[in-house]
């Protein structure tokens, strides 16, 4: 690898082309492998510092909106089949009322889940593979949500919240998070197969809005127990 | 985020065209990319669209990831920012941006993932301590931030080839310094 080539692959990697610039640099990194090697090692080496932006939750309809617009081509033969039914189905369903819908609830039942299976689902909130900082418990059956903090920490002069997110729905706040373990009521129709709880730094007291303001700094899925 | 060794698994799911694995991928990695694109383009609606476009090339392209040739994160968080730059350079005359460089690199310090990541950090943080301040600024702001070479010499009002010749010289240095360390 010349010195020049490498420079140039910093260059790229940094991001300092112009609109034109980078298209020639892409293109010609489709042909030399060697260049296409030096780009990775720079991203590789930099990398530590895209990482260390704070995260950001995006909005909870995002999975769904991406989901929507996957190309078919890269998916397996099984996933294409079963999409292409459940459109079909669905189509039926909206055309000729309860029998297609109660076959759209057998038949798809692999994407629609839509009975809520009773049962105990845990979600250990943690940041990023660390230790846990708080383990949540969610009982279906008796209908409550146990909060135990394990090693959550709080930052001065702020609290932490907890937030319970449905899928495709907006975070639902839990209450703050304390010293000692809490028992709370399970929110109204919650899928928890497809839910996480995240905390997130707040003014003391709590989101003065109802909904997250401050940076995640830990979350977890459910998973049945 | 999630065990390195769960996330090349996962990865390779997607490759097959398993959507449960990529939702727990995007479940376990969205709030990153999401954070750092928001740095770099400063405007939610934009930043979504990156976000969607970024997943939807990680489906594309996930037969491509090599393990070998770095951590899972770091895959993603390339395709990423490079979604994002492509954003900003269509469209230059929308950007938003802080004033003043806001401390990306004392940031580095901050707890990571991994252990591995938080040596890695260390070590990046170490050698681009050991660059001059001006050239330091201006990898961080380019990188961090988004800047191209043109609108870091309109920033910081010297000609494009000496901002270039500047970082070239700092990422020498510091190519050095870190293949020395890692």
């Amino acid at each position: 690898m010349s010195d020049d080539r490498d420079m140039r692959a910093a260059d790229y990697v940094l991001g300092l082309h112009d609109a034109a610039g980078r298209a020639a640099f892409a293109r010609e990194i489709e042909r030399d492998p060697t260049l296409r090697a030096a780009v990775a090692e720079w991203e590789r080496r930099l990398s530590p510092l895209a990482i260390s932006a704070p995260d950001e939750l995006p909005p909870p309809d995002m999975l769904a909106r991406i989901r929507a617009s996957l190309p078919v081509a890269g998916e397996s033969g099984e996933v294409v089949a079963l999409r292409r039914a459940v459109r079909r189905w669905r189509g039926i369903a909206a055309a000729s009322g309860a029998i297609a819908a109660a076959l759209v609830l057998f038949a798809g039942e692999r994407i629609w889940r839509e009975a809520q299976p009773p049962g105990v689902y845990v979600a250990a909130i943690n940041r990023g593979g660390a230790a846990p900082a708080l383990i949540v418990r969610v009982d279906i059956g008796a209908g409550r949500v146990i909060v135990r903090p394990v090693a959550a920490e709080t930052p001065a002069g702020k609290s932490l919240e907890l937030w319970y997110i449905d899928d495709g729905a907006a975070p639902r706040s839990m209450g703050l998070v304390g010293a000692g373990a809490e028992s709370l009521p399970l929110p109204g129709g919650t899928r928890p197969e497809k839910a996480k709880f995240a905390v997130t730094v707040e003014p003391p007291g709590g989101s003065p809005t109802g909904g997250p303001t401050g940076p995640v700094i830990y979350s977890g899925d459910l998973i049945r127990e | 985020m999630f065990e390195q060794s769960e996330a090349v698994r996962l990865i390779a799911a997607v490759a097959r065209g398993d959507t449960t694995a990529f939702d727990r991928l995007y479940q376990a990695s969205a709030p990153k990319l999401f954070g750092l694109i928001l740095r770099m383009v400063r405007d939610r609606p934009m930043a979504e669209d990156i976000l969607q476009d970024s997943f939807v090339r990680i489906w594309t392209r996930a037969a491509t990831y090599a393990p070998d040739a770095g951590e899972p994160l770091a895959w993603m968080a390339a395709i990423a920012r490079n979604r994002a730059i492509d954003h900003l350079r269509a469209k230059p005359s929308l950007r938003k941006v802080e004033e003043e460089y806001d401390g990306w690199f004392e940031n580095l310090a901050e707890p990571q993932d991994r252990e591995r990541g938080i040596l890695d950090a260390e070590i990046l943080r170490h050698c681009l301590g050991a660059l001059d301040e001006m050239t330091r600024t201006c990898i961080l702001r380019a990188y961090c931030e988004g800047f191209s070479g043109r609108e870091l010499a309109d920033r910081y009002g010297r000609p494009e080839n000496t901002i270039k010749t500047w970082l070239r010289r700092g990422l020498a240095a510091l190519k050095v310094c870190l293949d020395k360390d890692g």
